[in-house]
């Protein structure tokens, strides 16, 4: 099954822009739930999206220096 | 080109059901969190921990100071129900210890004092047995304000100094002095029960000296627990960050706080005032103080 990735939300009075810094994974990577997938920055830090669910990663949806915003796909997994 | 940090600068994103689970109970409260506000790095942390430290009296505050993100402007109303909603939302975390904070408020005559104690009742009344911290603005120093928190029993009473004396006028507004939030601090310490604490930003351009002798002036004052991390601009709106501290230095100034005799002191990059603020509460030192039961400490 193909599971889109959504950059998840921080809360609703957080802000929700980010750019990112780097792919912590490659496709074809197979990923437990809580692996490093994606580094991003906002002003405030750097932080670690962990992979949601388990299994294979198809598809990266967003290039090293892009923005994102909470909602975005940011990668396929194919469970 | 993605701004860099140092390596040590890294924090987890959002994810987890206990995350959303606390995400969806603040939204469901009408609440507002500091968490969100300041855009700390600790939310996924906290949050999936399932506690949060709620931001009472609305999310507009009478200050400006330049390394906050919490909005300034035209003041909310005061939200009548917001101390039973806080309560409640404690219940449903089913937390033992809790942090409140608040916005500061010049232009209510108690500078919220009172919304504040009643938020510590709430908690109380609603989910005993809970620990409560608050931190309080300075209430322009009014003592009848801080005594009406003080009657209201928190177990620990904060007002964070945040950073070195000739900082003040830079990065603070300039409604706030440092001798007036010492004076908050000595005359909190002074009225009794509940333990005083106090924390700091590093990173701002501070020398350790200046960092040391405001340790001395808090603990001069009566303070008895100390926190300090480092500086992180929430957008880009607020001023720049002096300097990235060194973990090691945080381990220092960490030993330099016990060695001056706090009895609590934490120090470190993502350390925070409300950050895992409950291991103050498990020490012998609090449970002496304040009469807890062991089953606090654990």
């Amino acid at each position: 099954m193909k599971i889109e990735v959504p950059l998840p939300s921080l809360g609703e009075d957080a802000n929700p822009e980010a750019q990112v810094s780097a792919w912590l994974a490659k496709v074809g990577d197979r990923l437990d739930e809580g692996d490093d997938l994606i580094e991003l920055v906002t002003d405030k830090a750097a932080f670690t999206v962990p992979c949601p669910q388990a299994g294979v990663l198809t598809e990266l949806r967003v290039d090293e220096g892009a923005d994102v915003t909470v909602g975005d796909i940011i990668a396929v997994i194919e469970t | 080109m993605p701004k860099k940090f140092p390596e040590w600068i890294r924090a987890g994103w959002a994810s987890g059901e206990d995350f959303k689970f606390t995400r969806e109970l603040v939204k469901e409260k009408s609440l507002h969190t500091v968490c969100q506000s300041a855009n700390c790095p600790n939310i996924q942390d906290c949050w999936s921990r399932r506690t949060a430290t709620m931001m009472v009296l609305g999310n507009t505050c009478s200050r400006s100071c330049r390394y906050c993100s919490v909005p300034g402007g035209k003041p909310e109303t005061v939200d009548a129900d917001e101390p039973r909603h806080v309560g409640e939302a404690v219940k449903e975390m089913g937390v033992k210890h809790i942090v409140i904070t608040s916005v500061t408020r010049d232009d209510l005559a108690d500078g919220g004092a009172g919304h504040i104690a009643e938020t510590i009742r709430s908690i109380k009344a609603i989910a005993p047995g809970t620990t409560v911290e608050v931190l309080v603005p300075d209430f322009e120093g009014n003592i009848d304000a801080i005594r009406t928190v003080i009657e209201a029993k928190p177990e620990v009473f904060s007002h964070n100094i945040e950073t070195v004396e000739r900082l003040y006028p830079t990065i603070r507004s300039r409604r706030y002095d440092y001798r007036l939030a010492i004076g908050v601090l000595r005359d909190a310490a002074a009225m009794g029960g509940s333990i005083v604490k106090s924390s700091m930003m590093i990173g701002h351009g501070e020398t350790a000296d200046e960092v040391e002798q405001t340790m001395r002036d808090l603990l001069e004052a009566g303070v008895e627990a100390f926190s300090a991390g480092q500086y992180l601009r929430p957008t880009r709106k607020q001023r720049e960050v002096a300097d990235f501290v060194h973990p090691d230095q945080f381990v220092a100034y960490e030993a330099k706080a016990y060695e001056l005799g706090f009895r609590f002191a934490v120090a470190g990059p993502f350390v925070r005032s409300s950050y895992r603020s409950e291991e103050l509460l498990k020490t012998e030192f609090a449970r002496k103080k304040l009469g807890l039961k062991a089953e606090n400490a654990a």
